[in-house]
């Protein structure tokens, strides 16, 4: 290296004293500082825990990003490369992700459910269209049975995989419980029929009014290599108590099918309703916007419900009652109402989940006089064939979905409330999803490449498979690495309130079946997915570059990369990045 | 205008009179009120600088280093651990030859954590090439900054104004400020002789061979000898304007002293009334005050304690192994001096503990009393009866 030694002289002084100053007026380029380096800063995007969490296997940290940027219609076709329907999901989900959303550690979980919706919304007013073209490159044709969200993840997910898939419907609109399990309130028609047109023009095909039978699972080999048995559950438990079969003893499934057929009757009176899942306060729900009163009598505690708690929440706020640990004993007609005999339950230990176990308490008992009964406490499969067995030779059990491989027979496929343990859309989906890349491998290389197909396509340490990283997406890079809140750099954030949902007052719910949640704006969707983290993925916000004080972050377009041959490895980016999108590593030596 | 402030407004004062241009701060007790008062002159506009703050005192100097490069007037103020941490950055400031001003407000250092008065803390970097000036009351503290600029700027080096923790950094005296046009006359804008220069695009501080760095640290050696002059003459100019100064050292009743107290800092202040009170009882003593610690005034202390036969040296500090630091340095200046006083070493005072009139006397006392000094200093004023030494 060139050295100057500049020099600047006081003049017409007496003083002795000289200034010499070192100076180089040479690039120092020539400096290589890199090789200084003992630990190296990389690029790694990681997994963010919602996506983890989501069972549909969402990339939510990317559509968050996408959304706080206006860039909706990306956004929206990031949520379709996953889940087929966000305009349902965007309503109905119970939102697994934002329970683990880091930012609820710093001050509230993003309201991701809220955004979906809104993307959802965004996407039927502007009328985008699917980017997901039906490519046809497999000749097998894949047989589903029920058109509910288990059944139609599997036929799109299958199609976009080059299957040709049909899906058989028994009821005359496809949708399944969505249709006609989840009052309007919740799921308007229209949303529904947001998501099924459009996977109707990916290419899926859906035959209404065809109910199939147990023959079909043998009828269908020649014309279908696989089945796909997606019938949920739907066939009421029974109370097992004298009485049941009174008259206004209702099933919840068929009560709420009724009112979603246009059968809706004016419920007056006091109506029980037995259980505490989601029919339960669905149905609750219904029976107060028809008039009536409602109470839902529980054998276990209020904190048991296997109910969304917000539903609960929303049905309490409508006026539900809710009695607690009493369990129905015994139902008597007299006249124009029935005397409900209800056994006083006590709390007596735990169960393995966590939820109070009952025991009756003595003999304790009162009777309840109702006009009617809407019965909800489980449900079932319709018929043993939609059943799969558990454990016999040919059987494979996955995460959310079962195989089975018959000889000389279509392979079947058990999906959705069938399998999985949680009921839910989200869980359906993920069902689907799974039987879609399972039977796909099966086809390609057999049966042996399931696993470790599913295993491939899994995002980060969870149970949820995504599409995009089975199909060499941008995801595939990733690390499977999950981000914890104590990796994320929160001196680079300010504290926000999360959006508040804005709803139908409760005097205007409880009118009728409108839907509850409202639309929100641009704006305030924007300003909600600027409060992501974007845990783990690079949002380009340039920390990086900033904090480097070897200037050795070189920006290039959006990109960014590091000029190795002069950054020294301090590591100030990697702490700087906010979100853990990058890492140190040990130099190789 | 004459007004009662506190040694810390009484530096904040005198910056806002010498119209710097970029102070940088973190925050530390006893520098506190400095840097408290200097922020808000910004913010009002009281002073147009630009106050920076920092994450640590380190990152203060190297921000000024790059502020004072660019050729504008920089001010910072620390003590103790802060100026620990900023002691490589005070080597690269002398070397680089900025003429950056800092008050240093004496503060022990830790463990244990101490607040209070003890000058470890800055004598511990007397080789980095500053100039550090003692104050011995609030209105040396005022003066001293201003001279210190024009001192710093004329020899190319930094100057440290170094102050008592709360004796002066805290405590309220009356204090002369002299309005800005006075101020004006005696300290002219800051004319750097060299600066940065943003259109040229080149390195300072490089790499400098065995063939040239002997010599720029020569010239180091000469601008502090020139200092010693200059500080001379700068005080005549103040002296001009503001009919006062105050002298690289004090002497006071040395000519006929036979024993003479060597004192810095606010611990002088308390020696002039003791030195006064043995005077009229007829005790032939003397008193000595350091002001300027670096460059030491060897040749002005020989002369003035030439006819000495003793001299107690009070040091609020001590380097272990080797004593007080004033006692070692004036040690060193008389050695060659033919007869060479005895000089007593005393360490008194340390983490801020009470020297009091009475501390003073027991040790001209003791001088009196012992013929031989001890090597390293006597400890006075520990809480056991007896004093302990070697």
């Amino acid at each position: 290296m060139q050295q100057h030694t500049g020099e600047t002289a006081m003049n017409g002084t007496e003083m002795r004293n000289k200034l010499l100053i070192p100076r180089s007026c040479i690039t120092t380029e020539g400096n290589k500082t890199g090789s200084w380096r003992f630990l190296r800063p990389r690029y790694e995007d990681k997994t963010a825990p919602c996506a983890a969490g989501c069972p549909a296997g969402e990339d939510i940290p990317r559509i968050e990003m996408l959304t706080s940027r206006g860039l909706f219609k990306e956004a929206w076709e990031t949520i379709l490369r996953e889940n087929p329907f966000p305009a349902v999901c965007g309503r109905v989900c119970f939102h697994p992700c934002e329970a683990l959303c880091n930012r609820g550690e710093y001050d509230a979980a993003v309201a991701v459910h809220t955004l979906e919706r809104f993307l959802a919304d965004t996407a039927a007013r502007c009328d985008f269209r699917s980017p997901m073209e039906p490519v046809r490159t497999r000749e097998e044709r894949i047989a589903v049975v029920g058109a509910g969200p288990a059944g139609l993840a599997a036929a799109r997910f299958l199609t976009l995989l080059g299957h040709r898939s049909d899906v058989f419907e028994a009821a005359p609109e496809a949708g399944g419980v969505l249709r006609w399990g989840i009052p309007a309130y919740r799921l308007p028609g229209e949303a529904l029929r947001q998501d099924i047109r459009r996977l109707e023009r990916e290419g899926v095909q859906i035959f209404t009014g065809r109910r199939i039978d147990r023959a079909f699972l043998t009828d269908a080999a020649g014309t279908y290599a696989a089945v796909v048995v997606a019938c949920g559950h739907g066939r009421g438990q029974a109370m097992a108590i004298p009485g049941e079969t009174e008259t206004g003893i209702v099933e919840g499934l068929d009560f709420l099918r009724g009112i979603r057929e246009g059968k809706g009757d004016p419920c007056d009176g006091l109506t029980a309703v037995i259980g505490g899942g989601n029919t339960a306060v669905d149905a609750a729900r219904s029976i107060v916007r028809l008039g009536g009163k409602a109470v839902i009598l529980y054998r276990r505690r209020r904190q048991d419900m296997p109910a969304f708690q917000d539903e609960v929440r929303m049905a309490q706020e409508e006026r539900v009652i809710i009695e607690e640990l009493v369990a129905p004993a015994a139902a008597l007609r007299d006249g124009e109402e029935i005397v409900l005999t209800l056994r006083r339950m006590i709390v007596s230990g735990e169960e393995h989940d966590g939820r109070g176990r009952v025991v009756p308490d003595g003999e304790k008992s009162k009777d309840l006089r109702v006009r009617r009964i809407v019965r909800a406490i489980g449900a079932g499969p319709e018929a043993a064939w939609m059943s799969p067995e558990t454990d016999a030779a040919g059987i494979l059990t996955l995460g959310h979905c079962r195989l089975a491989f018959p000889e000389r027979q279509p392979a079947v496929a058990f999906v959705g409330d069938l399998i999985t343990g949680t009921k839910s859309v989200a869980h359906a989906i993920a069902s689907g999803k799974e039987a879609a890349i399972a039977l796909d491998a099966f086809f390609n290389e057999g049966r042996e490449a399931i696993l470790p197909r599913l295993r491939d396509c899994t995002v980060g340490d969870g149970t949820a498979l995504s599409l995009e990283i089975l199909l060499g997406g941008e995801r595939r890079l990733r690390s499977p690495h999950v981000v914890g809140y104590a990796e994320i750099n929160t001196d680079h954030f300010r504290f926000a309130p999360r959006l508040t949902q804005p709803r139908l007052l409760i005097e205007e719910r409880i009118r009728g079946f409108s839907e509850i949640d409202l639309k929100i704006s641009a704006g305030l969707a924007m300003k909600e997915a600027e409060r992501c983290f974007n845990c783990g993925l690079c949002n380009g916000c340039d920390n990086c570059r900033l904090y480097c004080p070897d200037v050795a972050v070189i920006r290039e377009g959006e990109a960014r990369r590091i000029a190795y041959d002069y950054c020294k490895g301090c590591g100030l980016c990697v702490v700087e990045c906010p979100r853990d999108a990058m890492f140190l590593e040990e130099e190789g030596r | 205008m004459r007004r009662v402030i506190e040694g810390s407004q009484a530096v904040a004062e005198a910056v806002r009179l010498a119209r710097v241009q970029v102070i940088s701060a973190y925050p530390i007790t006893p520098q506190t009120h400095i840097v408290e008062i200097l922020s808000e002159y910004c913010e009002k506009g009281t002073l147009p600088a630009r106050f920076l703050r920092m994450e640590s005192e380190h990152s203060c100097l190297a921000a000024l280093i790059g502020a004072q490069m660019m050729g504008v007037r920089t001010f910072t103020a620390t003590s103790s651990q802060g100026l620990a941490y900023m002691h490589e950055l005070l080597h690269w400031t002398a070397g680089a030859r900025l003429p950056i001003v800092m008050a240093e407000v004496n503060r022990a250092l830790a463990p244990g954590w101490n607040i209070w008065t003890d000058q470890g803390d800055s004598l511990s970097q007397r080789d980095t090439g500053w100039l550090q000036l003692y104050c011995e009351d609030a209105q040396e503290v005022l003066d001293s900054t201003l001279i210190a600029f024009r001192l710093a700027e004329t020899v190319s080096l930094p100057v440290m104004v170094v102050l008592d923790a709360f004796y002066l950094s805290h405590t309220y005296e009356p204090v002369d400020v002299p309005a800005v046009e006075a101020v004006d006359r005696f300290l002219a804008p800051y004319a750097p002789r060299f600066r940065m220069d943003q259109t040229v695009a080149c390195s300072f501080g490089s790499l400098v061979t065995p063939n040239d760095y002997m010599e720029m640290r020569h010239d180091m050696a000469l601008a502090m000898e020139d200092a010693l002059d200059e500080l001379g003459r700068i005080e005549a100019a103040f002296a001009g304007v503001f009919g006062r100064n105050h002298g690289a050292i004090e002497a006071i009743h040395c000519q006929d002293a036979e024993i003479v107290l060597v004192t810095s800092g606010t611990i002088t202040s308390t020696a002039r009334l003791v030195v006064k009170a043995l005077r009229e009882r007829g005790e032939r003593v003397g008193l000595l005050k350091i002001r300027l610690f670096r460059p030491f005034p060897g040749a002005q202390l020989r002369e003035a304690l030439k006819t000495a036969k003793k001299i107690a040296v009070i040091d609020r500090n001590c380097s272990f192994g080797a004593g007080g630091i004033f006692a070692q340095e004036l040690k060193a200046a008389l050695c060659n001096l033919d007869p060479c006083p005895l000089v007593y070493g005393y360490i008194a005072g340390i983490g801020g503990r009470d020297v009091t009139p009475g501390t003073i006397e027991d040790i001209y006392r003791r001088t009196q009393e012992t013929d031989r000094p001890s090597d390293d200093g006597l400890w006075i004023g520990l809480r056991e009866e007896a004093p302990h030494g070697r």
